[in-house]
């Protein structure tokens, strides 16, 4: 029962978390991608489809990292190159989203209302640690995308508080007029930025496909991307923070489907609500926004 | 130069383009599909009926984020807004079964209302006096206005017989009547094109929507010259959430008259789109509402004939905000100065985010 | 050889820069003198390569430079200091360095080694570096300034322009920076020195380019100039005589009071420190000082965008306020000429009955005050953002004068002006105090002051102190605004 429940969380909490750490580096680079949902959504279309038609798990991954990569693309050309308004480009490039893989899904897989499996990716057992009671099981016992996952919370901790180049990711964030006249080509690093968000995304959306439902629904992401963009709020823009506030989603979540099983007093539509509700107490409680980028969501243009 | 009625038409036929690059792909004909999406929403005196029923909620959302936008508050929850003031407006329409007809129309509309004013007064509040991005609140607000829904319909306001997650329906003398039945046409819509005609005045004939646009086009000038930002923020952004509300509650008096599971297909959104096409003008809002209502209404007939399901709609709403950003952008003005000379008359519709960092 | 060819920069309508032609040879120290506005800073944006010109050239060595490239300009070896420092506020001291010439390369941060040629490189100028991980928003101004010279400095530059670095260093550090720069010049590299300074620039330079209204005027040598020759080549005539009837006019009542006004900043740093003074009706009283001493947040208290920390201002009647900033905190530019002028409550008042706005008696107001003021604008109906420089100016002092206050406040309401629209802003500022108005003007145009107010305050660390006549000469009151005391 518990085994059981926390294996849930982590399942729950890896999407959430990989599209949580693409966003904390575009927001480190002074954007605000609300784009995100799209761009999961993408992601999750895309595997599944590629996966589906090709039978190889592995196509369907690199097909979501496109599909991620591409969508951001788009977002990157309006609000980098243009300096348009972050918040509705971001809004149209999911509803994009939300249409084109409605659109597609339905050409593709015609409108019968059957299901579309796939084989759910592979689990990789850690040898004597599975096998640990408790522990193993819900630590050890998970396919790649969660190990990887998890493993990107040190690394992108490392990359951008103790490396050159998350220094100068930083400042692209910080002062994005400063960060130009030192020759640190602004532009370049927030398309980085979003291309490697772009990928983190898909992948998170090719989760919710090939590792969690097996099959795609319309709109399968619902509100996961927001979900991450508030991660990263109430985790304080620090990858560890990430992580901790995407388990307590998950847990969420989790127990949201246990009280529903269970029809409890509790309603169920609290605990869907909860991420949302937490990140509004949290901004409101810690004075608005002192932890993010200073010049996060301001469109900058050079003269 | 690009004048300011030609851009939404532009960025319409480009949008126009690229959707029948797509629909070529999916191995549809793009004439096929237009002609078919024009018959749906056009085709005959129901269609085009039904074509203003489905525009009447996307003029309410519509003025709830032309009024926002205008005073650069991205208020990207008017489909809570929506939600809550159809719960309100569901809540208080099932008790009204001995009240005079007219009086609980009003008691319904003015629940919806409020609903919304609180749903958007929120979220204007913390932007105001809690420095929270009212971009976030707004979405995130959204998310639990959609559990409260369902809550409300799987709890407090199920119908009695317990077996389907819906409200009882709302007393008949909350109900707003339909006229040339069997048409669903109802006074919400000449409600609707009362208020925008009321919004226009309030943003270009008042000394408060002077000081709501003087917000949105610079904030900090505005602050200079004495003008109460926190406190317009939260009127403004509470007006905007009882457009959004009122709009939910017209639903539920004239169309569902009972509260159910995603009630809104996203008219919260569309509405962006909505209020792009009609650079803000509350009363280029009702012309843009039919618009998308008709792309709405005619994309079930394009289903039909054409077998291209009608996500379509919500592909064209986000090419459409797309490219009238891209034509919006501040980028090309130095292009623009240098071809056409200074452009004098042709300011964004959409207030920046914030000012440029110093020269 | 640095060389700048026939530039041209245009901001909107505005010319900064017409056809300049500059040069600066190694192993010199060349001084870029000029008025506010006269454009040194926007050549000194165009050769490092943050703007790039509509016209012209920069070259280095005959070599042309990457316009519009910072990355291209430092690797050719030009580095800039920025008049406001361009740090990362958030950011620590090191990682700032960090950023500049001190990269160690690796893509490990190795901040401490960072530190270190930091520290080696300070010890050499006499300089005096934070804390170890100390963030740079807790540091003074001169400090700020100081790492920027640093992290210039870090990229090992062949050219090192500067904008204005003297004016927020205190008079003991400036005699080691003018050696400074001697050294470098020593070394054989291009110093380029933008300063309004004059002594400064006779001083230390080895020539001399006056710029004026985005021309050159004069190239000359210090040999064979004076500082009165100079100023006459960067102003172009003789500095508006002060207007004896609003100076002589006993002081009136006392219009606007501030008493021990302090306010810290979010990082507690006490931004102004029990801030005292008065202005009587038909008086003109100037401060002057560097910025960043704390005008821009004694405007913003007097105009009730921020509430002080302590304190208490009072004004009988009415107050307009001129901020500094008149394309971001004064103007409305894509908003109509008409709706900015109702931005003022008291002309909106004027045009507004129980809510309603009467557009056109906005507009028929709006005309008058476009005639009356001189406005050259194609109407009322025009987009305040479509007129020039001077223009805009003229409609803020008329929106001031017209909602008819008892006090002005006024923050270097002149920069960037030309000469005639500067003389005629003042005559309406000098008119205003003859008809019994008051006025607070703040500016760190030393000679505007001088030339129309009739008190004058320094202000220096977030407090203020008053001169005395024979205080009035621009050396005793530069020593004052850098901080000397008595």
């Amino acid at each position: 029962m518990l085994e059981a429940f926390l294996v849930s969380v982590i399942t729950m909490a890896t999407p959430i978390l990989l599209a949580a750490l693409g966003e904390l580096l575009v927001e480190e680079s002074g954007v605000v991608n609300i784009g995100i949902e799209g761009a999961m959504l993408s992601g999750a279309f895309a595997a599944l489809t590629i996966a589906y038609f090709s039978g190889s798990a592995g196509l369907g991954l690199i097909g979501a990292i496109a599909a991620g990569v591409a969508l951001n693309a788009i977002f990157a050309v309006l609000v980098v190159n243009l300096a348009v308004n972050q918040v509705v480009t971001g809004t149209a490039v999911s509803i994009l989203a939300l249409g084109l893989t409605g659109v597609f899904y339905r050409q593709l897989f015609g409108v019968t209302g059957k299901a579309f499996m796939v084989a759910p990716i592979a689990k990789i057992p850690l040898g004597p640690l599975a096998r640990i009671p408790l522990l193993g099981p819900v630590l050890f016992d998970h396919n790649a995308l969660v190990y990887v996952t998890f493993l990107l919370v040190p690394v992108l901790w490392y990359v951008i508080s103790r490396t050159r180049y998350g220094l100068r990711l930083r400042a692209c964030g910080e002062r994005p007029e400063a960060a130009d006249a030192l020759g640190l080509g602004v532009i370049a690093i927030r398309w980085q930025a979003l291309l490697v968000s772009g990928a983190l995304t898909g992948l998170a959306g090719a989760f919710l496909t090939l590792a969690y439902a097996n099959t795609f629904v319309e709109n399968i992401s619902a509100g996961r991307g927001f979900v991450a963009l508030s991660v990263v709020i109430v985790g304080r823009w620090n990858s560890w923070g990430l992580a901790a506030a995407s388990l307590l989603f998950g847990a969420a979540m989790a127990l949201q489907f246990g009280l529903q099983a269970l029809g409890t007093v509790v309603p169920y539509q609290l605990f869907l609500a909860l991420p949302y509700a937490l990140t509004l107490v949290v901004l409101a409680g810690f004075g608005g926004q002192a932890a993010a980028p200073s010049a996060l969501g301001e469109p900058y243009r050079r003269q | 130069m690009l004048s300011s009625i030609a851009k939404p038409f532009a960025a319409l036929a480009l949008a126009a383009v690229l959707i029948s690059i797509v629909l070529a792909a999916l191995g549809a004909s793009p004439f096929g599909v237009f002609a078919a999406l024009g018959g749906g929403a056009f085709g005959s005196w129901y269609a085009c009926v039904d074509t203003l029923v489905k525009s009447t909620p996307l003029i309410f959302t519509g003025l709830a984020v032309s009024i926002a936008f205008s005073g650069a508050l991205w208020n990207i929850g008017a489909d809570g807004q929506l939600t809550i003031g159809a719960i309100a407006a569901a809540a208080v329409g099932t008790h009204l079964e001995n009240f005079p007809h007219a009086i609980a129309i009003v008691i319904v509309l003015a629940a919806g209302a409020l609903g919304g004013a609180i749903w958007g007064g929120v979220a204007g509040w913390l932007r105001a006096r809690r420095d929270v991005n009212e971009v976030i609140s707004t979405i995130m607000l959204n998310f639990v206005a959609v559990q409260m829904l369902s809550w409300m319909v799987h709890g407090p306001l199920m119908e009695p017989s317990r077996a389907y997650p819906t409200s009882s329906p709302i007393a008949s003398a909350a109900q707003l009547e339909f006229y040339f039945a069997p048409s669903r046409l109802n006074l919400g819509m000449l409600l609707a094109v009362v208020l925008a005609v009321a919004c226009y005045s309030l943003l270009f004939n008042t000394s408060a929507g002077f000081e709501l646009r003087a917000m949105g086009r610079n904030r900090r000038a505005a602050t200079f010259f004495g003008i109460r930002i926190p406190a317009l923020t939260v009127w403004v952004m509470a007006l905007s959430g009882a457009l959004a509300g009122l709009g939910g509650a017209v639903q539920v008096s004239a169309i569902s008259h009972r509260l159910y599971e995603k009630l809104s297909p996203g008219w919260g959104f569309e509405a962006i789109a909505v209020a792009l096409v009609a650079r803000l003008n509350p009363l280029a809002v009702i012309p843009a509402a039919l618009l998308f209502g008709a792309l709405d209404n005619g994309s079930q007939a394009m289903q039909r004939t054409q077998g291209i399901s009608p996500e379509l709609v919500q592909v064209i709403q986000g090419l459409v905000i797309l490219i009238i950003l891209a034509f919006d952008t501040p980028a090309w003005n130095g292009l623009r100065e240098n071809i056409f000379g200074a452009s004098s008359d042709d300011a964004a519709a959409v207030p920046p985010v914030a000012e440029m960092p110093d020269a | 050889m640095l060389r700048a060819n026939a530039i041209t920069k245009r901001f909107g309508r505005t010319l900064a820069l017409d056809g300049v032609d500059f040069e600066a040879r190694p192993g010199e120290i060349h001084a870029l003198v000029g008025e506010n506005g006269a454009g040194k800073t926007t050549l000194m944006n165009v050769l490092a390569g943050s703007l790039a010109p509509d016209n012209g050239q920069a070259l280095l060595d005959e070599r042309p430079l990457q316009a519009g490239s910072p990355r291209a300009a430092l690797t050719a070896g030009i580095a800039a200091v920025h008049q406001s420092p361009m740090l990362f506020e958030r950011m620590t001291w090191e990682e700032n360095l960090a950023l500049g010439g001190f990269d160690t390369g690796a893509e490990l941060l190795d901040l401490a080694a960072v530190a270190a040629r930091a520290r080696a490189l300070a010890a050499k100028l006499g300089f005096d570096l934070p804390p170890a991980g100390a963030t740079v928003e807790n540091r003074s101004v001169a400090e700020r300034v100081r790492l920027e010279v640093l992290r210039a400095l870090s990229f090992n530059p062949r050219v090192l322009i500067l904008d204005e670095p003297t004016s927020v260093l205190a008079p003991s550090e400036l005699a080691a920076f003018l050696d400074l720069l001697r050294n470098l010049r020593g070394e054989g590299r291009i110093v380029v020195l933008i300063t309004h300074k004059l002594s400064e620039a006779i001083a230390v330079a080895d020539r001399i380019t006056v710029l004026r209204r985005g021309r050159v005027v004069a190239r000359t040598i210090p040999a064979e100039t004076s500082e009165e020759k100079l100023a006459g080549l960067m102003i172009g005539e003789i500095v508006i005589q002060p207007d004896a009837s609003a100076m002589q006019l006993g002081p009136g009542e006392p219009v606007l009071q501030v008493e021990n006004l302090t306010l810290d900043d979010h990082t507690r740093r006490r931004i102004l420190d029990r801030l005292s003074l008065r202005v009587a009706a038909g008086e003109i009283v100037g401060i002057a000082g560097v910025d960043g001493n704390g005008q821009t947040e004694l405007v913003e208290l007097l105009a009730g965008v921020r509430k002080p920390g302590g304190g208490k201002i009072t004004s009988i009647g009415a107050m307009a306020v001129i901020p500094q900033n008149r394309d971001l905190d004064g103007l409305i530019l894509d908003m109509r000429l008409w709706e900015n002028l109702i931005l003022a409550r008291p002309l909106r008042e004027q045009v507004t009955s129980r809510g309603w706005l009467n557009t056109s008696r906005a507009i028929d107001l709006s005309r008058e005050l476009i005639e009356r003021f001189r406005i050259r604008a194609p109407g009322p109906e025009a987009i305040a953002g479509a007129l020039s420089g001077g223009n805009r100016q003229r409609l803020e002092v008329a929106r001031a004068i017209a909602s008819q206050p008892r006090v002005i406040v006024a923050h270097n309401i002149c920069r960037g002006l030309d000469l005639a629209a500067t003389a005629e802003v003042h005559r309406r500022i000098l008119d205003f105090a003859a008809d019994g108005g008051a006025v607070l003007l703040i500016s760190s145009d030393l000679d505007e002051l001088l030339a129309i107010c009739g008190r004058l305050l320094i202000i220096s660390g977030g407090t203020v102190r008053e001169t005395n006549p024979g205080e009035r000469d621009p050396e005793r009151l530069g020593l004052l605004m850098a901080g000397a005391r008595d």
